[in-house]
C-alpha cells in the first residue's frame, strides 16, 4: 500500500541530493571572523632624507624606510583603507605615491612649483595638492593619477582641510595672511579670512570646526564653518606648527599642539567653544607633525632637530617611548 | 672549461654588470623630453634654472623636464616629444614639458599648458599623452586634437582624429572627431557638439608643414 508521503528509494536519493544542493545555495559555510587585532601603522615624512619611516604602532618598530625618489619629503595623507599614502615633496614639486602593503613608491606626479601639502577628499576620489611656488592647487585622481583641473589661490598656500560635509575646503596662504573657503561644488573662493602671521597649518576638529595655526606668530585660531568667520583663537606661545586631538581620561576631546619655539606640546581644552591652556607637555628638540591614536589616548610627536618619533600617553601625559627616524622629520600620519 | 668558454662567460658577465650599472644609474643624467624643429618667430625655452634658450626657424634644441616653452605674437613652433609626438604651439602659448612615472608602465608624456593654443598628434600604439590645462585634462592615444586655453583656464579640444578623454574634477566624456567639447572651472565638460575642424587647425598650416 501506498500513501501520499510514500517514496522509493531512487526517488528518496534524489530528493536527498535536491535537498543538499539547496542548502549548500542557501547558506554558504560561513568563515569565522579574525579576531581584531591592532595593525595600525604609523607614517613619517623626512624631509632631509627624503623618504618616509614607516613604524608598527604596536611594537613601535621601523618596519621600513621608503625612498621618496622625489626630493624634500613634507606632507602625507593616507586614504581612508590604508592602501595609498600621498607624499608632497616640496623640492620636486612632486608627489609620490606610495604602495603601504608592498612598501615601495608606484608614482611620481608633479603638481606644481613647491608642492606643499596635500589632503584627501572627504570621498577619497581626489588629492588636493597646494602648491606654494605657483599659488595654486593641484587636483589629482587618485585612481588615474591624472591632474584632472587646478584652483588658483591666495599667496603660498601652505595648510588645507576639508569641512565634515565636504562642502568647502579650507586654504591658509601664508604671503597674504589668510584662510580662503573654497566651493568644493565650483571650485571657487567665497570667502577670505583674514587670520594672521604666517598661517600654516589646518584640520579639521572633532566639533566641526577648522583649527588652525598661525606659525609666523604665537596663536591659534578656530573657525566656525556656519559663520565662515573666526569662533575663537588662543595665544600659546612662538611657532605652533601642528594640531591633533585627543583624550585625557574622561576629560575631551583636547587639542594638542606642537610648539617649536619653547619645544612643548600645549593641552588645549575647548569647553563651552572657549579656548583655554589645559597644561604643557615637554617635548623633543623642535616638535612638529602631531597625530593621535584612533582611540584618542596617545599622541604621536615628531620633532624636526632631534629626528625622533615620541609617543605621548595622554592619560598621563608622560613620553612613554621614542623612536629614531629619519632627517627632519615634519608630519606624521597614523593608519585606522 | 675551455678558455673560450671562460671568455664568453666573463663577457655575459660584464654585460649583465654594465645593463644593472645602467638601470641604476638611470636617473643620474637628465633624459631628453623632445626636440623643438622649427619655429616662425621666436621659440623661448625657459630651464628650470631660469636660463633661457632660443630657436627661430629650422634647428634642433633639446628640451628637459620642467622646461617652460613659450610664444610671442606673431610666434609658432613644432616640436617633436618622444614616442613621435607632434605638438605645434600657436602664437601667445606658454606650456610646461613634463611627465609620470608609474611602476610598470611605460612614462606618460605631459604637456601642461596655461595659455594659448597648441597641436597635438600622437603616433600609433598604446603610447600614454596627457594634455593639462588649468581646468581640465586631455587623456590621447593615438589622436589628433587641437586645445585653445583662454585667459581664465576655460579650455576647447577640438578632436581631428581618434577618442580623447577630456577629464575634469567633475568628470570624464570621450570626445570624439569632429566635435567640440568645453572645460570650464566647477564644472564637467560640455557635451560635444559636431564642428569642422579645418577651421579651427588653419592656424597650424605653416608651422605642421
Amino acid at each position: 500500500m501506498t500513501t501520499p508521503w510514500s517514496v522509493r528509494p531512487i526517488e528518496c536519493l534524489s530528493l536527498l541530493v535536491v535537498a543538499l544542493w539547496v542548502s549548500s545555495c542557501a547558506s554558504p559555510p560561513v568563515q569565522p571572523a579574525a579576531a581584531p587585532e591592532p595593525s595600525t601603522r604609523i607614517y613619517v615624512a623626512n624631509e632631509s632624507s627624503n623618504n618616509v619611516t614607516v613604524i608598527d604602532a604596536t611594537t613601535l618598530a621601523v618596519v621600513a624606510t621608503i625612498d621618496a625618489r622625489n626630493y624634500s619629503t613634507h606632507d602625507l595623507s593616507l586614504t581612508r583603507d590604508g592602501r595609498r599614502l600621498f607624499v608632497t615633496n616640496l623640492a620636486s614639486g612632486r608627489v609620490s605615491v606610495i604602495d603601504t602593503q608592498s612598501l615601495e613608491v608606484i608614482a611620481s606626479i608633479f603638481t606644481g612649483f613647491r608642492s606643499h601639502v596635500v589632503t584627501l577628499t572627504n570621498d577619497n576620489r581626489h588629492a588636493w595638492v597646494a602648491n606654494i611656488g605657483e599659488d595654486m592647487i593641484s587636483i589629482v585622481d587618485v585612481e588615474t593619477f591624472r591632474i584632472l583641473g587646478t584652483i588658483p589661490t591666495g599667496k603660498g598656500p601652505t595648510g588645507l582641510t576639508f569641512s565634515r560635509d565636504g562642502r568647502f575646503a579650507y586654504v591658509s596662504n601664508q604671503g597674504d595672511r589668510t584662510v580662503q573657503v573654497i566651493d568644493t561644488g565650483s571650485h571657487t573662493v567665497i570667502k577670505t579670512i583674514p587670520v594672521g602671521s604666517n598661517p600654516h597649518f589646518l584640520v579639521l576638529g572633532p566639533d566641526g570646526r577648522i583649527w588652525g595655526c598661525n606659525t609666523g606668530g604665537n596663536d591659534i585660531y578656530v573657525i566656525d564653518p556656519e559663520s565662515q568667520s573666526i569662533a575663537a583663537s588662543l595665544v600659546l606661545g612662538p611657532a605652533p606648527q601642528q594640531i591633533a586631538f585627543a583624550y585625557k581620561g574622561i576629560a575631551g576631546p583636547n587639542a594638542y599642539v606642537t610648539l617649536a619655539g619653547t619645544n612643548e606640546v600645549v593641552v588645549v581644552g575647548m569647553e563651552g567653544g572657549k579656548l583655554h591652556v589645559r597644561e604643557k607637555i615637554p617635548a623633543g628638540d623642535r616638535p612638529n607633525g602631531i597625530w593621535s591614536n584612533a582611540q584618542g589616548t596617545r599622541v604621536f610627536v615628531v620633532n624636526e632637530v632631534s629626528n625622533d618619533l615620541r609617543v605621548i600617553d595622554t592619560g598621563t601625559s608622560q613620553t612613554i617611548a621614542k623612536v629614531e627616524v629619519g632627517r627632519k622629520p615634519i608630519r606624521v600620519v597614523v593608519s585606522r | 672549461m675551455g678558455r673560450q668558454s671562460t671568455v664568453a662567460l666573463g663577457v655575459i658577465l660584464a654585460a649583465a654588470m654594465l645593463c644593472l650599472l645602467g638601470a641604476g644609474t638611470a636617473n643620474a643624467q637628465p633624459a631628453s623630453a623632445g626636440v623643438a624643429r622649427n619655429a616662425i618667430g621666436t621659440l623661448v625655452v625657459v630651464r628650470p634654472d631660469g636660463v633661457e634658450d632660443r630657436l627661430r626657424g629650422k634647428g634642433s634644441v633639446k628640451l628637459f623636464e620642467e622646461d617652460i616653452l613659450r610664444t610671442d605674437p606673431g610666434s609658432q613652433a613644432l616640436i617633436e616629444l618622444p614616442e613621435k609626438i607632434s605638438l605645434a604651439l600657436n602664437e601667445n602659448t606658454q606650456l610646461k614639458v613634463l611627465s609620470r612615472w608609474e611602476k610598470g608602465k611605460p612614462l606618460t608624456r605631459i604637456v601642461r599648458i596655461r595659455q594659448g593654443e597648441a597641436w597635438v598628434k600622437t603616433g600609433e600604439g598604446p603610447k600614454a599623452f596627457e594634455m593639462e590645462t588649468p581646468v581640465a585634462t586631455a587623456f590621447a592615444k593615438e589622436t589628433e586634437f587641437n586645445m585653445r586655453v583662454e585667459p581664465n583656464g576655460e579650455s576647447i579640444l577640438t578632436v581631428i582624429q581618434g577618442i580623447v578623454e577630456f577629464g575634469t574634477a567633475f568628470g570624464t566624456c570621450p570626445i570624439r572627431p569632429s566635435t567640440v567639447s568645453y572645460g570650464m572651472r566647477g564644472k564637467r565638460c560640455t557635451r560635444p557638439e559636431t564642428i569642422d575642424p579645418t577651421g579651427v587647425l588653419r592656424w597650424s598650416r605653416q608651422i605642421v608643414q
